[in-house]
């Protein structure tokens, strides 16, 4: 029940895109705006995986983190698609170059790369054995960061405010980890 | 030799219609509205959505590259207007703190007096073109416009510059209480007010316009009313909307865009496929409304018309 819910919840922004773009038809530049609502949405969801293990104390959804980690990858793969596919109409040529020569691309393709190797060694039998390669998730937050700050025309407010909470978000997992090392010894 | 006199019922032979012409009146005056709306997009248009109501009187263009116009509701909903939001959907709902009425453009610099004008006498001073131009923007996407404006030339004429003035700067309106994020003391998307230049001879090309319609109509607000600067050749944010100074000087003007970003905006900033933006590319361009990509032309089609502006410049260099 929980898990079903859970599920549709991280359905939404999916679900939310394809009405606006097939039903009310009303995007006036769907290439952007898949960016956008993909871009964000696997940004928030990758965070909220990393903040599970903090809050689980008080209200334990570990056992639901792969399923919210394979969503996060799933909007980072519909980012990846329209870039690929929508943007660059699978010019291949076009798409090495420009991941080679633009920054801000390959940061996008560095954080996505790790994605894809998380959502592969997700599995129960391969995790076992690649659980620890999987704190990789915090670099590829790093790029994703980055990436996001890049993609920004000009800062304003709000974009000022969702870089605070990602800043804050590092420095309780920071203390996470102190905390973690200091008990061990 | 006999003169008849004709009663005055009679009808001279040349202006009775021929019978089968008669019979066929209805479909030939289906014909003939047939033929109005197919020549002329704009009349098609306003039979399928609706448009203002014009209240411009200009002279038409003939839209003698056959551009493909985006419609009124794509062109006024869709607009980069940081003085309002960063939101390009956005902008269309707060727009109407914009408040035109008795708005004024003073004139300053390097001319023979420096003076002020009022918006309205200055459209009954000057003849209104409509221009049909592509808009490509900066960021990758584009449509194309029925602008309806005063040659910037026509302008520049009657400014009356000296010799010594070499560029030509432009601001938009400094007022917090029509421009939200200008009150915006700690974090403003971008510094105030928004400026632009371009080079005395480039203002004077024939393609430059000063916007005060589109779609046979005044301006709207989000599409920065009263008046704006069209650049076709060049990426959007040379446009500079709603203007309200104008000044004639010998430096090249530091644009608002170039201060902000030097790296990623030149003062040139002409369209050019061959010259990538730092974060993406600019080979081609998004037609609102499209689903598939189009390639970019050089100087955003103009060519022919701009590029003896640019002769032995580093476009790269002077991007």
């Amino acid at each position: 029940m929980k898990r079903s819910l859970l599920f549709l919840l991280l359905l939404i922004p999916f679900l939310f895109a394809l009405f606006e773009l097939f039903i009310l038809e009303n995007v006036k530049d769907p290439i952007k705006y898949i960016y956008t609502i993909s871009g964000i949405s696997s940004t928030v969801i990758l965070f909220f995986t990393i903040l599970i293990s903090l809050i689980k104390k008080h209200f334990n959804i570990l056992k639901y983190r792969r399923m919210i980690g394979l969503y996060g990858f799933f909007y980072a793969l519909i980012h990846f698609l329209n870039f690929t596919v929508l943007d660059a109409e699978l010019n291949i040529d076009f798409i090495f170059k420009e991941t080679l020569d633009k920054p801000f691309i390959y940061l996008g393709m560095g954080a996505f790369l790790i994605l894809i190797f998380m959502a592969i060694t997700s599995t129960n039998r391969l995790f076992k054995i690649y659980q620890p390669y999987h704190k990789l998730i915090y670099l590829s937050l790093i790029l994703i960061t980055i990436h996001f700050i890049m993609a920004q025309k000009s800062l304003t407010i709000m974009q000022l405010f969702y870089i605070a909470i990602i800043i804050l978000i590092g420095y309780l997992k920071l203390l996470q980890q102190i905390i973690r090392k200091n008990r061990v010894h | 030799m006999k003169y008849l006199k004709k009663p005055s019922w009679h009808i001279n032979e040349k202006e009775i219609t021929p019978k089968e012409l008669f019979d066929k009146r209805r479909s030939f005056i289906k014909l003939g509205a047939a033929s109005v709306i197919a020549s002329s997009s704009i009349v098609e248009l306003l039979a399928k959505e609706q448009l203002p109501i014009k209240n411009l009187s200009f002279i038409k263009d003939k839209n003698l590259n056959n551009l493909e116009l985006n419609s009124y509701e794509q062109i006024t909903s869709y607009n980069n207007f940081y003085e309002f939001t960063t939101s390009k959907e956005r902008v269309k709902d707060m727009a109407h703190t914009l408040d035109t009425t008795g708005w004024k453009i003073s004139i300053d610099g390097l001319i023979e007096k420096e003076f002020e004008i009022d918006f309205d006498d200055l459209i009954k001073k000057f003849t209104l073109h409509e221009r049909i131009y592509r808009f490509r923007c900066v960021e990758g996407w584009s449509m194309v416009v029925p602008w309806i404006g005063i040659k910037l030339s026509d302008f520049i004429k009657y400014a009356k510059p000296n010799s010594k003035a070499k560029y030509i700067r432009f601001e938009t309106l400094l007022d917090d209480d029509i421009f939200p994020d200008q009150a915006n003391m700690l974090f403003p998307a971008i510094d105030y007010p928004y400026v632009e230049g371009l080079r005395l001879d480039e203002a004077m090309n024939e393609l430059s316009i000063l916007a005060v319609g589109l779609y046979g109509s005044k301006i709207p607000k989000q599409n920065g009313a009263p008046i704006r600067l069209v650049i076709p050749w060049k990426y959007g944010f040379k446009s500079i909307k709603s203007i309200s100074k104008i000044s004639f000087v010998e430096k090249e003007p530091l644009n608002t865009w170039q201060k902000s970003n030097p790296k990623e905006y030149g003062f040139y900033a002409n369209v050019n496929p061959n010259v990538d933006h730092p974060r993406w590319s600019q080979k081609k361009e998004r037609v609102l409304g499209k689903f598939f990509k189009q390639n970019t032309l050089m100087y955003n089609g103009y060519e022919k018309e701009v590029s003896y502006l640019y002769k032995g410049m580093d476009l790269k260099k002077y991007f």
